[in-house]
């Protein structure tokens, strides 16, 4: 052989060889792979859930995981019941029953009108012309009238009490068919009404003005008539009654 | 190694059973990490309670009511300033306008039903305190604590949400310091525009109200009782 590769091999050179058994451990098996991308990536779905849970309201209630005596067998304020046909818990006074302290006999504080004998012999209503006596005319008494007005009267009868409050606003504009202009207060019709008159207006409502009774304690309802008296008295005032550093001039003598 | 006594019939963990350990490790670390997380994110009242809109019998609407129109909530939740509930309206308060306004609409019918049989429309609660809690309207809407600062903006509701976690954690955020959270008896409790503007000294409003110490507010009987 003219090339012997044999010759050329340097005699140092290894003539064994021997596998390696690295300590390199396999690939991880897909399975294994999976399941721990899926539990990480899972991990991440109840707080996207949680997440969305905090922007978008739910009609669900919520869910206690203990209960604690959070709901407790009895009845709270307005909780309806299934033992009483109408469904309230609380239930109204029996027909014919009059609870402790409402009596309501006072005519004048309670009612603002007594039964008397017309002319004519038949019993007609006759309105008080003053307040009763229970009810101190004060400007505290007047600024508190103020307040109940503003919260139960004026959303129709307006805070000038000229009958343009927003509700007659929208139901004019809106052309709806059963609305009644609100009434006036400052106008001549109501200033000539007793006081007597527009407590019981408040109380058991007038016409198309429902009543306010049920809404509004007796110690307010007389409150409000206070105001509605200065708001009739403050728009219909002679000049001479306003002190001169506050009257309005132009307006004076446009008149 | 393993390959060596493949031979023999015991059961062998395959190789990548080595990865179990530290995956185990990872997995415990992780999860003594994200459980508490998650649960406390998932079970936070903020999650669970906020947002609560349930469908009402009636679509009303406060947005148009107390927004548009600007009825004031006392016109309807009358007893606030004197009860701890606040009355939701009977039909009567419904009915002293909706006599002659819209008497015919269709979504009102449950309130027209309720006025001739005399039973109640059945609202569903939204805030619903658990029974052992001690609440009270009066106390704080008496002291200046605007409604709008436990029930956000109603006003502009067209279907009422809870805004607010109602969590015991979140009263006594409050009741540690009440100040900032006051407003002027010249300022209406049901106005939910008003901001406390640069005069604004909530340190005077309470002695102004007469707040009592962080030691009562703070106390359990002050609400468990
Ligand atoms: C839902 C709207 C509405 C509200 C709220 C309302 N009113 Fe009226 N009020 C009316 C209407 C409508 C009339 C006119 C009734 C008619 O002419 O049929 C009226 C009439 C009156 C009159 C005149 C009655 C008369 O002597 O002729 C008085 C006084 C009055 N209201 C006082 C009040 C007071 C006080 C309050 C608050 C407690 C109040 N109203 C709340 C709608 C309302
Ligand atoms: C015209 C009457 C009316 C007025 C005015 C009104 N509400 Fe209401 N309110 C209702 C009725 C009816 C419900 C029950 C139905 C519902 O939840 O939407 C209610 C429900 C609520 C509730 C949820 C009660 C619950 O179940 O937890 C809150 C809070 C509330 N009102 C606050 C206010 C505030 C604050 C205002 C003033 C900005 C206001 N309301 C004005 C009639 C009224
Ligand atoms: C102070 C007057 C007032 C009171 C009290 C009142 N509403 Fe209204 N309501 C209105 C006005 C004004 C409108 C709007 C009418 C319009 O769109 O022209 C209205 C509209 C509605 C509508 C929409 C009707 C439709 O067909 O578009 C519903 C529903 C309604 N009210 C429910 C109620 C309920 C329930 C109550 C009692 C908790 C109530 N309202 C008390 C004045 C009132
Ligand atoms: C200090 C916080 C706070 C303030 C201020 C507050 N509320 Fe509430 N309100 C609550 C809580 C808490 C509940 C739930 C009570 C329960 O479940 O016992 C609630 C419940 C209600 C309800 C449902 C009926 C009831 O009593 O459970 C109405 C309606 C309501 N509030 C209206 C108002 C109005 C209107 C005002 C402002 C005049 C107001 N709230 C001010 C915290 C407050
Ligand atoms: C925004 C502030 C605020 C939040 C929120 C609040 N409170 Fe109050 N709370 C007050 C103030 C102010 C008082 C009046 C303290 C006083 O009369 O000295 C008060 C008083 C009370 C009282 C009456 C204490 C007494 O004996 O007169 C009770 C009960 C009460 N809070 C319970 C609660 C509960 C329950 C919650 C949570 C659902 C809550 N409060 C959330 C501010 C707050
Ligand atoms: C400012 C009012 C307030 C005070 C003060 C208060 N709590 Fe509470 N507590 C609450 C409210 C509200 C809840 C209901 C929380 C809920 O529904 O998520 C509650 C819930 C709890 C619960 C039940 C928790 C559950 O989810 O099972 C315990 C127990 C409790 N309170 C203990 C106390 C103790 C002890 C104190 C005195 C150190 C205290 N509370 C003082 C308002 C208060």
């Amino acid at each position: 052989m003219a090339h012997d590769t044999h010759d050329k091999t340097p005699a140092n050179l290894p003539k064994a060889t021997y596998e390696v058994h690295a300590p390199r451990l396999p690939r991880i098996p897909f399975l294994a792979v999976s399941v721990g991308l899926i539990t990480v990536v899972g991990s991440w779905i109840p707080l996207v859930l949680f997440a969305r849970a905090r922007q978008i309201p739910s009609s669900e209630p919520r869910v206690s995981f203990v209960q604690d005596m959070g709901t407790q067998p009895r009845y709270n304020a307005q909780q309806s019941s299934e033992v009483f046909e109408d469904g309230r818990a609380a239930r109204l006074p029996i027909p014919g029953t009059v609870a402790r302290g409402h009596l309501d006999e006072d005519d004048h504080y309670h009612h603002g009108f007594e039964r008397v004998k017309g002319p004519d012999g038949k019993m007609v209503n006759k309105f008080f012309d003053t307040f009763p006596e229970q009810v101190k005319v004060t400007p505290a008494l007047v600024k508190r009238g103020q307040d109940r007005f503003n919260i139960y009267c004026s959303v129709c009868h307006g805070l000038d009490g000229q009958g343009h409050g927003q509700v007659n606003e929208m139901a004019v504009e809106d052309k709806e068919a059963k609305w009644v202009q609100v009434a006036s207060l400052p106008s001549d019709a109501v200033r000539v009404r007793p006081v007597g008159h527009i407590y019981n207006t408040i109380n058991v409502g007038i016409r198309n003005m429902s009543g306010y009774g049920a809404q509004v304690p007796v110690a307010d309802r007389w409150a409000i008539v206070a105001y509605v008296r200065s708001l009739q008295y403050g728009q219909n005032a002679p000049e001479d009654a306003v002190p001169a550093e506050n009257r309005n001039t132009s307006q004076a003598a446009a008149k | 190694m393993s390959e060596r006594i493949t031979s023999s019939k015991r059961l062998m963990f395959p190789r990548w059973a080595n990865y179990l350990l530290p995956a185990i490790v990872l997995g415990a670390v992780g999860g003594a990490f994200y459980l508490p997380v998650a649960f406390g994110i998932g079970a936070s009242p903020k999650t669970m309670a906020v947002g609560y809109a349930p469908t009402q019998p009636v679509p009303y609407s406060h947005a148009l009511h107390a927004g548009k129109l600007g009825i004031d909530c006392r016109y309807c939740h009358n007893t606030v300033e004197k009860a701890a509930f606040a009355a939701l309206p009977a039909t009567q308060t419904c009915m002293n306008c909706h006599t002659n306004l819209k008497p015919d609409s269709v979504r009102l019918q449950p309130v027209r039903d309720s006025w001739t049989t005399g039973k109640p429309v059945q609202w569903v609660k939204v805030h619903d305190l658990p029974d052992y809690v001690f609440f009270n309207h009066s106390a704080h809407v008496n002291h200046g604590v605007g409604c709008v600062e436990c029930h956000g903006r109603i006003d502009r509701m067209e279907v009422v949400s809870q805004q607010k976690p109602l969590s015991m954690g979140w009263c006594l955020e409050c009741h540690r310091n009440p100040g900032p959270h006051l407003r002027p008896r010249d300022v209406k409790v049901t106005d939910m525009n008003w901001t406390p503007g640069a005069d604004f000294d909530g340190e005077a409003l309470k002695k102004d109200y007469g707040i009592r110490d962080t030691a009562y507010m703070q106390s359990c009987y002050t609400c468990h009782r």
